[in-house]
């Protein structure tokens, strides 16, 4: 009889991880319960009317569902949480059914009667987006007049509930140098921080959230800044917990958020241990992959989750047998993301001009001589190939004038 | 000094686990340290009710276990010790003393 203790980031989360990973469990869960939201932020891939969102009942059922299917690791976000006049009862519910339970919020309606709640409930962890430490910046993002101000009041009284705050700074045109503010005031506040460089498009597919993206060319100063070390190739053998109280600098605000070598050769967590489901019932491998697999007000979890097709071909894809990016020389400076690969590219397995581009400019960067990506490479050799061909064309067409 | 076989246990309410292929993994949401139960870890660990004792979980190992019951109760003991001083469980006439 063995009992394994585990400070934070460990084996024992290797071992789940590839426990799950192998037998398809899915340990880590994002449940948006609304995407209506009292903010409206620029770069918001959502559409925040109510299309009809899950009830009481059944969001209850989908947690006595998740359970029973294993999952562990449980986010509710939004659009903001604190819409849902039922979000206590739900989280009453998670509680009892033991799940470890993170919240993603703009924490605008934070109080002290709340965070006691959240408390209660036994929540973990609240991430805050954080667009900037000035307000000008990030009210401009969010839409709403004194939001940062709100938003920074509510930090201190989470933390005095003994919740742990994780502060998250999407990237983009708008707040571009605003980084090193959210960093000093992660310092200040004793809080991890994240920042992510990804502006997806909006989960029905139109382009919108683009326009705020930054240009590869206006994020190169980000990357050359050495204290977030940025450029350096992706770890390979290294594992970082979900649970780990470090301070992270990159990564996916959409993501499960839990990276590990027991990975190996996949593309990421989606669909192997963990999915997404929408305020709707939806369920899908990842918000940032916006297939559905089934919808929970037909199907049970289980039956979508281990049976639905769309899954399968996910779980079937290799990092090592992918078309263009096996080849690729670079691989270790890129962030591909199947989700994206399908948005911007219209092929999961193929490559797309953004993760190129940046991974190109990361792997310069760190000292790599004249980096070109396979999707670079291949498009050149056809365009000299094109090239050739109109010149033989060209020859032939003179040679038969003569 | 081991707790007497005859208190009963009960699991710390503040804990979030679950049991994943007949392991189970507990995290401790003050320091967000991670534990994980073998296979008979995690039996007894379902079986911790608050209504048990340290006897009467090993009376159920040594049911479902191959093991003779002086060894089960040993293991039971050990195991209890040392979850208590993790705080993953407490004795029922303790819980006022646990914190969430």
């Amino acid at each position: 009889m063995t009992m394994t203790p585990s400070p934070v980031a460990t084996p024992v989360m290797d071992r789940l991880i590839s426990r799950t990973v192998q037998k398809h469990r899915p340990l880590s869960v994002h449940f948006d319960l609304t995407y209506r939201c009292n903010e409206r932020c620029v770069h918001c891939y959502l559409d925040h009317d109510d299309h009809g969102e899950l009830t009481t009942a059944e969001c209850l059922k989908v947690l006595d569902d998740l359970a029973r299917s294993g999952t562990l690791f449980l986010t509710f976000s939004g659009g903001e949480i604190f819409l849902r006049p039922d979000l206590y009862e739900i989280l009453a519910a998670a509680r009892r059914l033991h799940f470890d339970i993170s919240l993603k919020s703009n924490a605008l309606l934070v109080t002290a009667g709340r965070a006691a709640k959240l408390r209660e409930f036994g929540v973990r962890r609240v991430q805050i987006s954080v667009y900037s430490d000035i307000p000008a910046i990030h009210d401009a993002i969010t839409k709403v007049p004194g939001s940062l101000e709100r938003t920074l009041a509510a930090i201190p009284i989470l933390l005095e509930h003994k919740l742990q705050v994780k502060l998250a700074c999407p990237l983009m045109r708008e707040n571009l140098t605003a980084y090193r503010g959210v960093m000093a005031l992660a310092e200040k506040l004793g809080v991890p921080y994240i920042l992510d460089l990804t502006i997806t498009p909006m989960m029905d597919g139109s382009s919108g959230p683009l326009e705020h993206r930054a240009s590869v060319s206006a994020l190169l100063p980000v990357l050359r800044d050495p204290v977030l070390n940025a450029c350096r190739p992706q770890p390979t053998a290294q594992a970082s917990s979900a649970i780990s109280a470090s301070p992270s600098t990159f990564g996916s605000a959409v993501s499960s958020g839990i990276e590990s070598a027991a990975y190996e050769d996949l593309p990421c967590s989606a669909g192997h241990n963990s999915c997404y489901i929408s305020p709707y019932g939806d369920v899908f491998p990842c918000v940032q992959l916006p297939q559905a697999a089934g919808n929970l007000r037909q199907e049970k979890f289980e039956d979508i989750w281990y049976h639905a097709p769309q899954l399968e071909r996910l779980r079937s894809i290799r990092e090592s047998q992918l078309p263009i990016c096996s080849q690729c020389e670079i691989r270790s400076y890129c962030e591909r993301c199947p989700g994206l690969a399908l948005m911007e590219g219209g092929d999961m397995l193929g490559a797309y001009e953004r993760a190129c581009a940046l991974a190109e400019e990361k792997a310069r960067l760190a000292g790599v001589d004249d980096p070109v990506s396979a999707l670079h490479l291949k498009q050149a050799a056809a365009s000299v190939q094109a090239a050739t061909e109109g010149e033989f064309a060209s020859i032939a067409a003179d040679s038969s004038s003569d | 000094m081991s707790t007497p076989a005859s208190v009963t246990w009960q699991k710390n309410p503040a804990l979030a686990w679950r049991e994943i292929d007949d392991e189970t993994v507990i995290i401790s949401p003050n320091d967000s340290v991670m534990h994980e139960l073998n296979d008979t870890g995690s039996f007894l660990w379902k079986n911790i009710d608050g209504k048990k004792s340290a006897a009467e979980l090993a009376e159920l190992l040594a049911e479902n276990y191959q093991v003779t019951p002086d060894m089960a109760l040993s293991d039971t003991q050990a195991l209890l010790e040392e979850m208590s001083s993790r705080k993953l469980v407490v004795t029922v006439a303790a819980t006022g003393a646990v914190s969430p």
